[in-house]
């Protein structure tokens, strides 16, 4: 038994020892291989990048910039649009809601406080009565009534929205509440609308091409908006149509200059001819102030 | 086809096919416009050159503003041989010229009549036409002329070549040197002496009426402010003050003459109204308050003092009272002078370097935005 146990210890000893020379000896091999830093971007990277300034500092959800107040916001969803709609009927009806609610306050109040006058007595009861009929009559609409609150304010400043019976996939330009301090962004971002290399590209060709009037004191005048048709071979259909409008010299070099700038881009080969239904009827604005602010 | 290529273009834009593509362009460049000047077409010119001449000018002129990059007359594809016909444009968009200007001067005995169209190469428009009579001698001017007009088109700004410069002349040996008041176009041609050189003149100024300078000169003694008529020759003291007067300037309506008068040890800014010759202090320090400049819209003026310790630069409205300081870095500043548009005002800064050499650089400085560095 004990000769066993120390031919074991013996054996073991030996095994380990064994496996502590040799392993340690030979290391296990690592080839190098050279490292290949990937990084990923994507075209949204760049592409999808909200109304702002450079400088800005991030915020968790970031508010487009909004320089001017218009009628509405863009309604991107159709399904939004109708349930705004439902909310315009619902605004009409709820008047009486709201009257019962403090009448009934009101009356309790007064029953507790003279109960020994009779006719007070009796013009209470009168007076709760009144509001009995009111409450069987408001009950009924406060059911469907309840998901409402939240959004049904009448909004005079929205009067043109609601009364408005286009299509729900219309795009407003501006938003409807100002906001000049803006988030994270660049001027030309146009996050939620445009991400593809074809408009970066004809953005950036656009650019290369645009000289922009030097030394312009008052920028506001440069701004030009061009309405532009082309043809499925790139090129331009029509004379660019100029829809901002001004007589100063400065706004006459600045859409020249922009004109010029789509005169010698074309033909845009960057648009595919499979994309043509999107790109064939194009607005552009040209906009010099963020270069001139510095 | 509605559902294949909504499908194809989910990724272009959520609109639907329908919509107007939105883009906005916020950048450009600020690269020179290539511009093509051929030679102006002449007609029964005494002096053959002239139509070679004025087109030199007007590339010159319009390459020295740093807007514009005339392409060599060398890579001109079509000759142009009158101005009545629309240019080959193709020819001219080959050689990349983004303008062309086309030209031509017809001299009747000694008259000239000068045409000129701008061409947008890449539109296939006329952007401008217009056409000077002039006396024959002043082909000169009227290439400056086209050159504004070429300027004021194509950049929205208004040209500055049909302009002229006064300085002072300086020449001969150093111990005896002659300073006078000399003319000359913004482009350095047609020099013409104002003064002889018998007294001192110094810092000579234009009126914006363009007839009359303001300069400072020794010719009586002390240093004083006259006004000259450059066409007449006639000159005129200002304000005849004991002490002497100098650094003066006009105002922006040319109805004003502002400058310094020195009287012991310190100097304050006096302004004179020309029409009624009667003068205002503006400033009342035991400093020194000089070289005034005026704002274009004349409600402001800069000037540079040492009441703070150093020369610095301040601004104070144009009718005196407190002066606000714009300029805080080390060593002096001094000689503010407004741009015209409003937006800058230049002024020279002197800095003690560490090789003990002097450093004097000029500067541009926002006058809105207060500190200059």
């Amino acid at each position: 038994m004990r000769t066993a146990y120390t031919i074991s210890a013996i054996g073991h000893a030996a095994v380990l020892l064994w496996s502590v020379w040799s392993l340690a000896a030979n290391p296990l091999p690592v080839s190098s291989t050279e490292g290949l830093p990937v990084d990923l971007v994507t075209v949204s990277e760049f592409s999808n990048i909200a109304a702002g300034s450079k400088d800005a500092p991030k915020t968790e959800t970031a508010k487009p910039l909004v320089e001017k107040v218009a009628e509405a916001k863009p309604v991107e969803d159709p399904t939004a649009k109708v349930v705004e709609k439902k909310e315009v009927k619902a605004a009409r009806e709820p008047p009486p809601a709201p009257d019962s609610k403090p009448t009934e306050s009101e009356s309790a109040k007064k029953q507790a406080e003279t109960p020994p006058d009779p006719i007070a007595d009796a013009l209470a009861k009168e007076e709760v009565k009144k509001p009995e009929p009111k409450k069987a009559d408001a009950k009924p609409p406060t059911p469907p009534k309840k998901p409402a609150p939240p959004a049904p304010k009448f909004d005079p400043k929205q009067v043109a929205a609601l009364l408005d019976k286009r299509e729900a996939t219309r795009l407003a330009a501006a938003g409807e509440t100002l906001n000049n301090a803006p988030s994270l962004g660049l001027s030309n971002g146009a996050a939620a609308q445009l991400s593809l290399t074809e408009l970066e590209a004809l953005r950036a060709l656009l650019a290369q091409l645009w000289t922009v009037p030097a030394g312009a004191k008052d920028p506001q005048e440069l701004v030009v908006l061009i309405r532009v048709k082309l043809n499925r071979d790139g090129r331009l259909a029509a004379p660019p149509i100029v829809l901002t409008s001004g007589a100063s010299p400065l706004f006459m070099a600045a859409r020249d200059s922009a004109i010029r700038a789509l005169f010698r881009g074309q033909p845009y080969d960057m648009l595919k001819p499979e994309h043509y239904e999107q790109w064939k009827d194009v607005e552009i604005t040209f906009d010099p102030r963020d270069m001139i602010r510095g | 086809m509605l559902g294949g290529a909504a499908g194809a273009l989910a990724s272009l834009s959520p609109r639907p096919a329908a919509a107007v593509l939105k883009l906005n362009i916020t950048e450009g460049n600020v690269q020179p416009v290539p511009i093509a000047i051929p030679d102006f077409v002449g007609i029964g010119l005494h002096e053959p050159a002239t139509g070679r001449n004025v087109s030199e000018i007007i590339a010159s002129n319009l390459r020295r503003s740093g807007l514009f990059a005339p392409i060599d007359q060398a890579a001109y594809i079509e000759k142009v041989s009158t101005i009545d016909t629309l240019p080959r444009f193709a020819d001219w968009r080959q050689i990349n010229a983004q303008a062309l200007v086309t030209g031509r001067i017809t001299q009747t005995e000694g008259r000239l009549k000068a045409e000129f169209r701008l061409w947008d190469v890449f539109a296939g428009q006329q952007l401008r036409g217009e056409q000077y009579n002039t006396t024959a001698d002043n082909w000169r001017r009227i290439a400056h002329i086209i050159s504004d007009a070429i300027y004021e088109r194509i950049t929205g700004d208004k040209g500055y070549f049909d302009t002229r410069i006064v300085f002072v002349d300086e020449s001969g040996p150093k111990e005896r040197r002659i300073k006078r008041l000399a003319l000359m176009d913004q482009d350095g041609a047609n020099v013409r002496y104002l003064t002889r050189g018998d007294d001192l003149v110094l810092t000579p100024r234009f009126s914006s009426s363009a007839d009359t300078i303001t300069y400072m000169s020794y010719r009586e003694g002390d240093p004083k402010v006259y006004l000259m008529n450059i066409e007449t020759g006639q000159r005129e003291i200002v304000s005849n003050f004991p002490g002497m007067t100098f650094s003066p300037r006009f105002s922006p309506d040319g109805q004003r003459v502002i400058f310094s008068l020195q009287r012991g040890g310190s100097s304050n800014l006096f302004v004179m109204d020309l029409r009624s010759k009667a003068t205002t202090r503006l400033t009342d320090t035991q400093v020194i308050d000089t070289a005034p400049s005026y704002s274009p819209d004349g409600t402001q003026i800069s000037f540079e003092s040492d009441r703070g310790g150093k020369q610095q630069i301040y601004v104070m409205a144009a009718t005196g009272g407190p002066a606000q300081r714009i300029s805080f870095g080390d060593g002096a500043y001094s000689t503010p002078v407004w741009s015209p548009r409003g937006d800058y005002i230049a002024f020279t800064s002197e800095a003690r370097l560490t090789s003990a050499r002097d450093a004097v650089s000029r500067h541009l400085a926002r006058p809105h935005l207060g500190a200059v560095a």
